[in-house]
């Protein structure tokens, strides 16, 4: 099954100072979900306005591919290391 | 490619084929059918496996002690390849126009309408066997590849 990954580990180190963050991305769902809510309105007016454009055909298939790629993100890993800083971003 | 043995076989009770040829022919038609089954299983297999787009730089020795170069070492899922290769098909014609517009500035002659999905299958299929490995006059490397 695809899903949006769970949770994001991002370690930054600076000139001697650093810190590390598994960034919980589940408790964001929520979160989006109460933003979907509160933006449906204008979401509707915005179909309403593009409907004649023919946007109406490719809004569902761009947030499906959209959703999709937020899926694939998972197993991303990007390490840039220096010699005095040190940049790590990782997609669970 | 059953078909086609039974009108061998047709062929030879109608004697117009000897046992021989029959038989020739009939081996030709089975290893013809074992190698059109075995290529797309590999290639499915070799999809299967090659599962992220790893780009590494190492810099040269020189650069690494004087602090200048950076060791990058990228994972990019080949999900997201395709995902994001899907997205072009959702361009609306304008903007492809543009994308086309500004790659010939840069002098590659390349028409995004021509990109079609089975074209897109093949490309991430062919990224299997891709491996770039780049060494440097000072040292430093790069390496694309699949893993």
């Amino acid at each position: 099954m695809k899903r949006p990954p769970m949770l994001m580990h991002v370690k930054i180190r600076g000139e001697g100072r650093g810190f590390g963050l598994w960034l919980r991305l589940f408790l964001l769902l929520p979160l989006a979900l109460a933003a979907f809510i509160i933006l449906s309105p204008l979401i509707l007016i915005a179909i309403l306005v593009f409907w004649p454009s023919g946007w109406r055909k490719r809004a569902p298939l761009i947030f499906t591919a959209a959703f999709e790629v937020l899926c694939s993100m998972r197993g991303i890993k990007v390490d840039v290391q220096g010699n005095h800083h040190c940049i790590y971003i990782s997609a669970v | 490619m059953a078909e086609n043995k039974k009108r061998v076989l047709e062929m030879l009770a109608q004697n117009k084929i000897s046992t021989d040829e029959a038989y020739r022919l009939l081996s030709a038609l089975e290893s013809e059918g074992s190698a059109a089954e075995g290529t797309p299983k590999a290639g499915t297999a070799a999809r299967m496996k090659s599962k992220y787009l790893r780009v590494c730089i190492v810099p040269g020795p020189e650069h690494e002690r004087g602090g200048k170069g950076d060791r990058v070492n990228v994972r990019v899922p080949m999900t997201l390849i395709r995902a994001g290769m899907k997205f072009t098909s959702l361009l609306p014609p304008e903007a492809r126009d543009k994308v086309n517009g500004a790659l010939r500035e840069k002098g590659i002659d390349f028409d995004m309408r021509n990109l079609k999905p089975e074209d897109m299958d093949e490309l991430l299929e062919a990224l299997s066997d891709l491996e770039v490995d780049v060494a440097g006059t000072d040292g430093e490397t790069v390496k694309v590849f699949v893993e």
